[in-house]
């Protein structure tokens, strides 16, 4: 006889360190259904942001989400430079994706190590995480953080790179190119990783289309969908660079996406390298800003992040909106995860690579 | 742009009639088109979504306007962000307060978060609504909960005392 029972799951588990609420149904082993409660911490941020300055919001919204913090202060800028009318000057362009291509770098390679923990394969846990502080070390050195890179500001940029800083940067890209290159064909080819991540929490091209899934989680299920490509901002329009996409849809696809993405990453930073203009890093004194409405999206490490912006001619926004890639990702895990066992579950779970602190603004 | 615009603006003829949207269409140096459509009525949203949908486009994301906005205009301000392969479709409309709006995801799945949030939220009415359930408060908290509590932030930031204690009372006299 079969029987069907629920399996509360979190908010505090340990392959999710993070508060967010599942409801699993499950008949025996298998997953039969899932149900996700929110809110645990959600914070109000898009009140507070009403409440504070145009330049105060910066370093607030820098603080929605850690691993893709420089994606929210990027948009939220691009978004104001449109109703301000500002074009920011070339260099900016370039440092601004440098900036954010650093960031991928390492979020992509923290997702695909949790992968390795997860299946219990603590060693290649350890040496991504390694290479990975390698670019958690260029962050330090280049902007004075880990994390928070406070690199933007309105109209441009706040930091640049000297010849020295240059050099450095080519560097430490020359370190990690091989290294990752080395995971990529591990991740392709040990058994370990292919025998837990190959066919588990699979989502169809048509499910992921469906849901408006975005990212690496709809690349990997074969979605050519990236906003540097589909709506360029920066200086994304003026690199060479291939969507990549994956097609079986399952774990081990979506970690080979994040993977190559970050291959990818580390050629965009060496081709800013090379195209960077010389000029000034930020547009010239903030003009006043006008009542209006505009648009941003930028592709963050978890995929499409949109910003909408309402003034009303005070330095304050009338209304700020943000959706971040997490708030529909979720809704693949009932998904991915019917027909798989319960051990796969926080594998699943991680494939998506939720924020719940974005998702939780 | 002017393809984008032409479509769109034939394609809302169509459905909604000329006379009763608005359309801009506005292109940066990138090429990245932003239309903004506004509907003078509520009933044209499902035509307008059909369109996206026929169009193979996907929802973005819907913004409904401030607490505070739609307390001082009686009405709800939606704004409803659709993607057209990169270029953003905005459809906006005016909600008046206690009115309900039709639910988009019969067409749009992942309307289903947005529309919950409104419910919650902003205590905005949504009709046929296919999952009517609380997304981010506790179930034993009444709809528009937001209206009425004061925020932590405004609680602990002393910069908001004048607010807090207008709320306050405020809150008193409409007990008395």
């Amino acid at each position: 006889m079969t029987t069907t029972y629920k399996l509360p799951v979190g908010p505090l588990h340990v392959a999710l360190e993070e508060p967010m609420y599942f409801k699993i149904d499950v008949q025996g082993e298998t997953i039969a259904g899932l149900d996700i409660t929110a809110g645990h911490v959600h914070r109000g941020i898009e009140y507070l942001t009403m409440n504070r300055n145009f330049i105060q919001n910066i370093t607030l919204l820098e603080r929605v989400c850690s691993l893709c913090s420089n994606s929210h202060p990027t948009t939220f800028c691009m978004a104001l430079e449109q109703i301000a009318g500002i074009d920011i000057p070339p260099r900016a362009e370039f440092l601004r994706v440098i900036a954010d291509e650093t960031k991928r770098v390492s979020s992509n390679l923290f997702n695909v190590a949790i992968l390795a923990h997860i299946v219990g394969f603590d060693t290649l846990f350890m040496h991504v995480m390694e290479t990975r502080e390698i670019m958690q070390d260029v962050k330090e050195t280049i902007f004075g953080n880990r994390m928070d890179l406070a690199a933007n500001c309105i109209g441009g940029v706040r930091f640049d790179l000297d010849t020295e800083r240059k050099s450095y940067l080519g560097a430490q890209i020359d370190r990690v190119i091989p290294l990752v290159g080395k995971i990529h064909k591990l991740y392709l080819t040990d058994r370990t990783i292919l025998s837990r991540a190959r066919g588990v929490g699979v989502l169809s091209k048509s499910d992921a289309l469906e849901l408006a899934l975005v990212g690496p989680v709809a690349r990997g299920s074969g979605v050519e969908y990236d906003v540097r490509k589909k709506a360029p901002y920066a200086a994304y329009d003026q690199l060479d660079f291939e969507v990549v996409t994956g097609s079986d849809g399952d774990v081990w696809s979506r970690a080979l996406v994040r993977i190559q993405e970050a291959e990818v990453a580390l050629d965009l930073l060496r081709q800013c390298l090379q195209k960077m203009p010389e000029g000034p890093i930020c547009a010239s004194l903030l003009p006043e800003v006008p009542a209006g409405e505009a648009i941003a999206k930028s592709e963050a490490p978890r995929g499409e992040l949109i910003y909408y912006l309402r003034t009303n001619g005070s330095d304050r926004p009338a209304r700020l909106k943000w959706r971040v890639p997490s708030y529909m990702n979720w809704s693949a895990l009932p998904l991915m995860m019917k027909g798989n066992k319960i051990g796969d579950i926080p594998m699943i779970v991680n494939s998506i690579d939720p924020c719940i602190s974005c998702t939780e603004r | 742009m002017k393809e984008l615009q032409a479509l769109l603006q034939r394609e809302l003829d169509e459905r909604v009639g000329e006379q009763n949207i608005s359309l801009e269409c506005r292109t940066n140096r990138k090429g990245v088109t932003t239309a903004w459509c506004r509907l003078k009525r509520i009933e044209d949203l499902l035509p307008c979504a059909q369109m996206v949908k026929a169009l193979s486009g996907r929802l973005s994301t819907i913004t409904a306007s401030s607490r505070e906005h739609a307390r001082e205009s009686g009405t709800h301000e939606l704004a409803y962000h659709f993607d057209l392969d990169g270029d953003t479709l905005t459809v906006s409309l005016l909600l008046p307060l206690g009115a309900e709006v039709d639910s988009l995801t019969p067409l749009f799945r992942n309307a289903d978060w947005n529309e919950r949030e409104f419910m919650e939220l902003y205590d905005i009415k949504i009709r046929g609504c296919l999952n009517p359930k609380r997304l981010f408060l506790d179930e034993s908290i009444a709809p528009g909960v937001l209206d009425r509590l004061i925020p932590f932030s405004a609680l602990v930031n002393a910069a908001s005392t004048k607010t807090l204690w207008e709320r306050i009372l405020a809150n008193r006299e409409e007990g008395q």
